[in-house]
């Protein structure tokens, strides 16, 4: 039953303007929607930005290559690893460098960590939002022993910067493999253990089911991206369709889900980490010996060891750190499957260490309109499930 | 489709709207001007060999520096579910009174980068629903990422490297 059937264009002067946001628990970050209200039913959603607009794209035009990297972090700052590796994909593809196996294991394993991760907070806030407190609880425990995972390999919990361009930052620690081994085991039985306090309540189901639906279509018009989108039956994952750091090695599937509405994208959601501990698994079974960067002093800082026995290895580590990595002149654009979908870095370089033009196409920031379309005609409560549903980030909506 | 077979397909279908293709890193990319835009962008969604119905993102640059004319230029990105193949559409555009047709009647993902595009270059789409400010407050003035609109203008009361600072901004001073 549609609620805006129910003969509501009647009273057509009786609305009410109810403003969320952007001081809103529920908007995830600095969201904020002008709703125009007729009883409890939503007519109108007008959404507004720009509460976190922090000038990345334009800072970035004055900074090295390597230096956008930690500012990469922080546009998706729950998926940071995501973010850095588009950004070196479309920097490495313009300069043609070829990065070894295990940093693209490593590389693979970060982002699917981090996918992880990202996943919990979405599942944990969400479920919050829609008076589940438990599930809050569980996930933020799973997601600390990720965050010191990063804490291990990078120094850092959250802000990584893991990835760079030519390979990784650094190469594997004991530590940390013995901890992703563990946590590899740990997993699948709390996931279990959420969909246990949730995939079958009948409060979840009653206010999930049937809500904020978008048909494939509309999904594929409004630009929608990510699991929002494959819970619309669009079988579309850039892992698989355009595969970047050796994808196309791991054996995983793709959930698909046909209802496009606020379940299924918890669905899609909830497998697609049980995946993302595949594919980890995966990569850690078979993780290849060699280099974790790219040879090519030109492009990676050369062992710190050579450097008091080589001449060239002085050389170049003075002029990578003094001057940056020149990139050729051209244009490129790269998309990787990121936590929240199509996540894709539009470079443009002028030949020389800073890069003329760099544009973020934020899954999020292009998802804002599809998801206001779904809240006209649903009801007050379900406007922070569908806002939860489609999981945004405030970081790179506003960049 | 590969990037080849897409720039045959364009050029022996439409050859006086395309201006120019490149084959850029293997990717497909061809010039349109802005008064073919929709034509074209229509056939591309369209074509049933084609079928791009995907819009990931419209991309504003100002080529002020490099000097070359015309100096903006947006850039649409488009992905093709089923098919699986993408392509680029730059489009310049001058510097008077610069404007581009909208695309948001085709893909309505478009509505909110072509706003953006307002918002930070300046460029008026034309025939968008709303034609204003997205991110920057309403009452701003200047487009923010215009390379003649300085990266700060803040003033800032301490500062022991302003000099250098000052050499890191490559823009030049703002006209007004």
């Amino acid at each position: 039953m549609s609620v805006t059937e129910q003969g509501l264009l009647e009273r057509d002067k009786d609305t009410m303007t109810l403003n969320m946001g952007p001081q809103h628990p529920s908007t995830h970050g600095v969201f904020r929607v002008i709703l125009e209200m007729d009883g409890e039913v939503v007519r109108t959603a007008e959404p507004e930005i720009g509460y976190l607009h922090t000038g990345i794209e334009k800072t970035s035009e004055n900074k090295r290559y390597g230096h956008v990297i930690p500012m990469t972090d922080r546009l998706d700052y729950l998926n940071p690893p995501g973010n850095n590796l588009a950004f070196c994909l479309a920097t490495e593809k313009l300069i043609g460098v070829e990065i070894p196996e295990r940093a693209q294991a490593l590389r693979v394993i970060m982002c699917e960590l981090s996918r992880i991760a990202s996943h919990l907070v979405w599942l944990g806030t969400h479920a919050l939002d829609i008076g589940a407190m438990t599930v809050f609880l569980y996930c933020w425990r799973e997601r600390e022993m990720i965050l010191d995972l990063n804490e291990e390999i990078s120094g850092v919990r959250m802000m990584t910067s893991y990835i760079r361009i030519g390979g990784v930052a650094k190469d594997s620690t004991r530590p940390w493999l013995d901890g992703i081994r563990n946590f590899i085991d740990y997993f699948p039985a709390k996931v279990d253990e959420y969909e246990k306090l949730l995939t079958k309540n009948p409060i979840w189901v009653d206010r999930t089911q049937g809500i904020g639906v978008l048909s494939r279509e509309e999904a594929i018009n409004w630009s929608l991206s990510g699991p929002a989108l494959r819970a619309s039956g669009v079988n579309w994952d850039i892992r698989k369709s355009q595969p970047y750091s050796g994808y196309e090695k791991y054996d995983f599937d793709i959930p698909v889900l046909k209802g496009g509405d606020i379940y299924d994208r918890y669905r899609v959601r909830v497998e697609e980490m049980r995946q993302s501990r595949r594919i980890i698994k995966q990569a850690m079974e078979k993780l290849p010996t060699g280099d974790f960067k790219a040879p090519d002093n030109k492009v990676s800082l050369p062992p710190r060891e050579t450097l008091h026995t080589s001449m060239e290895a002085l050389i170049h580590h003075f002029k990578l750190v003094s001057e940056g990595i020149s990139v050729p002149k051209g244009e490129t654009y790269v998309p990787i499957e990121g936590a929240r979908g199509e996540v894709g870095f539009y470079i443009v370089s002028d030949g020389t260490n800073v890069p003329y033009r760099v544009k973020l196409r934020a899954p999020s920031f292009m998802a804002i309109p599809g998801m206001c379309q779904m809240m006209t005609g649903c009801y007050i409560a379900d406007v922070v499930g569908i806002i939860g549903s489609i999981d945004i980030v405030m970081g790179e909506v506003d960049r | 489709m590969t990037a080849e077979e897409i720039i045959e397909k364009l050029k022996a279908s439409l050859p006086d709207a395309i201006q120019d293709t490149a084959l850029p890193q293997g990717d497909a990319v061809i010039f349109v001007a802005p008064e073919n835009l929709q034509e074209v962008a229509g056939f591309l969604k369209n074509d049933a060999s084609l079928k791009f119905d995907y819009l990931s993102d419209v991309c504003g640059v100002d080529y002020l520096i490099e000097e070359r004319e015309p100096r903006f230029e947006t850039v649409y990105l488009l992905y093709s579910i089923d098919h699986q193949h993408s392509i680029r559409i730059r489009v310049g555009i001058d510097e008077e009174n610069p404007s581009v047709p909208t695309v948001s009647e085709l893909w309505k993902g478009a509505l909110y980068p072509e706003q953006e595009l307002f918002d930070m270059f300046g460029i008026h789409v034309e025939g968008h629903p709303k034609m204003e400010r997205l991110i920057m407050p309403k009452e701003w003035v200047g487009h923010p990422l215009r390379k003649d609109y300085p990266l700060t203008t803040e003033t800032v009361a301490f500062s022991h490297n302003r000099d250098y600072k000052s050499e890191l901004v490559k823009s030049k001073p703002p006209t007004r």
